[in-house]
């Protein structure tokens, strides 16, 4: 199957994975819903509301990028349509950055200010409580069944490579601490500390910068073709290094240079290699083509280009990065 | 069973002092027996100009003041000032036909609705902001309000 790696439980995830993405949109139609209904004049749940409503994003994007990312290459698109999550999750991560950043001003403000939040009475099965005791379970609704959703995609994103879904997942995750700052201010405030509310409207406006800012980089380093990166962002991904390695042992490989991008869930790699005699047989430069391709399953293609000696440009691949 | 929650949610809670003011406004008017409210000419809701407040929402007033044993001390004025007052808590509510859409609720708090008219217009008081206990007090007399108003229509 296209665009999903060489594994035998690949397509199994990859329904596991759409399963899961459906299912957060149910999700968090159901959280924003009650969000909106119990935010009263609450800051810090307005912030909430918006995170939650932003991470209607990862999912959508998810279900709508797997359908087109899948689409065969041809004249107009002749690498395919990888590509699109990462042009997608430019903007998304742009968006949440720009948002962050305002709920951040506007929750700085009414601190500054010294805002009261109005938070009063909700009516409930004929008797009015107080709006900030049924904030505090819808609380609970945002942020527990987040974490085990966040579990179950982490699981599945390792599986597939996904990157996009992998952050989703750290943002799922990572939504108890907001929903739990949320909750410190609406008891705050149920205390008569007023700014509690704002305190935690701010906290949480940092979380969503600090995820924007984070899938930012993701999604900009995708686009520059910075070399791979493990699944989860953390540390630099081998396979190159593997490539090469793989490539050096090759009787007839004399130098090598593997320079490897990364195209949504896929890597290609394109291999400079200077032979050690003039005369190579073209039958051995498919079939080393062809081994390299099955060193990770993520490889689509590896394309071999025998050189005199390597060009300049593709030599500094070698030479580390100047800050 | 369902429906008996809220009613033990609000009994603990308010038994323990819960949610409080925190410019004390509840305590204030236990102590002082004094309900300040801000008055805007407006209709049939709020006739200003008579010595006392007379109309549909005055006499609001004095019913939820009777109810948490307080008498009323009115003050007139412009919405402005009325909102400007109730910021910097020297009022505790105002009123003058305010709906739940008032541009004055980023500056105030605004109650529940206590009637709906026909043109959909949720009529509300406008209250001191953040003082959640007196908040809570008022938003119970208006939704008792709210749906007796409800049942005759």
């Amino acid at each position: 199957m296209r665009g999903i790696p060489e594994r035998p439980d690949a397509e199994r995830q990859l329904r596991a994975a759409q399963r899961l993405a459906w299912l957060s949109i149910a999700y968090i139609c159901s959280t924003v819903a009650l969000l909106f209904m119990v935010m009263g004049g609450s800051q810090a749940m307005k912030t909430e509301f918006v995170e939650d409503a932003l991470s209607f994003l990862p999912p959508a994007f998810f279900l709508i990028s797997d359908k087109i990312s899948r689409r065969e290459p041809n004249r107009r698109f002749p690498f395919g349509y990888e590509r699109v999550v990462s042009a997608a999750y430019v903007g998304s991560a742009v968006a949440l950055l720009a948002v962050g950043l305002l709920l951040l001003f506007d929750g700085g403000m009414k601190l500054a200010m010294a805002e009261h939040p109005t938070i009063g009475g909700f009516p409930i099965f004929g008797h009015v409580v107080w709006t900030g005791w049924l904030a505090i379970p819808v609380l609970l609704w945002c942020a527990i069944p987040a974490h085990f959703l966040g579990r179950a995609k982490r699981k599945t994103a390792s599986i597939l490579y996904d990157k996009t879904l992998a952050s989703d997942a750290a943002m799922n995750e990572a939504n108890w601490q907001s929903a739990g700052a949320a909750i410190l201010g609406i008891v705050g405030v149920a205390f008569g500390l007023w700014w509690a509310d704002s305190l935690a409207a701010v906290l949480i406006s940092l979380e969503i910068i600090r995820s924007g800012w984070h899938e930012l980089r993701t999604a900009v380093g995708d686009v520059t073709d910075r070399s791979p990166k493990t699944v989860d962002e953390k540390e630099d991904d081998p396979i190159g290094e593997r490539i090469t390695g793989f490539l050096q042992k090759q009787p007839w490989v004399k130098d090598v240079v593997v320079r490897v991008r990364e195209r949504g869930r896929e890597l290609t790699a394109d291999a400079h290699i200077v032979p050690t005699t003039d005369r190579i047989s073209v039958a051995e430069v498919s079939r080393t083509g062809e081994l390299a391709c099955k060193i990770d399953p993520r490889l689509t293609e590896v394309t071999i280009a025998p050189v005199e000696e390597l060009p300049d440009e593709v030599l500094r691949a070698r030479a580390p990065e100047q800050a | 069973m369902l429906r008996c929650w809220p009613v033990l949610l609000s009994l603990v809670t308010i038994s323990c002092g819960l949610p409080r003011d925190p410019e004390g406004t509840s305590e204030r008017i236990a102590a002082t027996h004094e309900l300040r409210v801000g008055v805007t000419d407006n209709g049939e809701w709020v006739d200003a100009d008579s010595s006392e407040p007379n109309g549909i929402e005055p006499e609001l007033v004095r019913e939820f003041a009777r109810r948490i044993g307080a008498r009323v001390l009115w003050s007139r004025g412009s919405e402005t000032s009325l909102a400007q007052a109730l910021k910097h808590h020297e009022l505790d509510l105002a009123i003058g036909g305010f709906d739940a859409k008032t541009p004055w609720k980023s500056i105030a708090g605004v109650s529940r609705p206590f009637v709906e008219t026909a043109d959909m217009k949720k009529h509300v008081f406008l209250t001191a902001p953040g003082e959640s206990r007196f908040i809570l007090t008022l938003d119970t007399f208006l939704t008792e309000r709210m749906r007796a108003s409800r049942g005759q229509g």
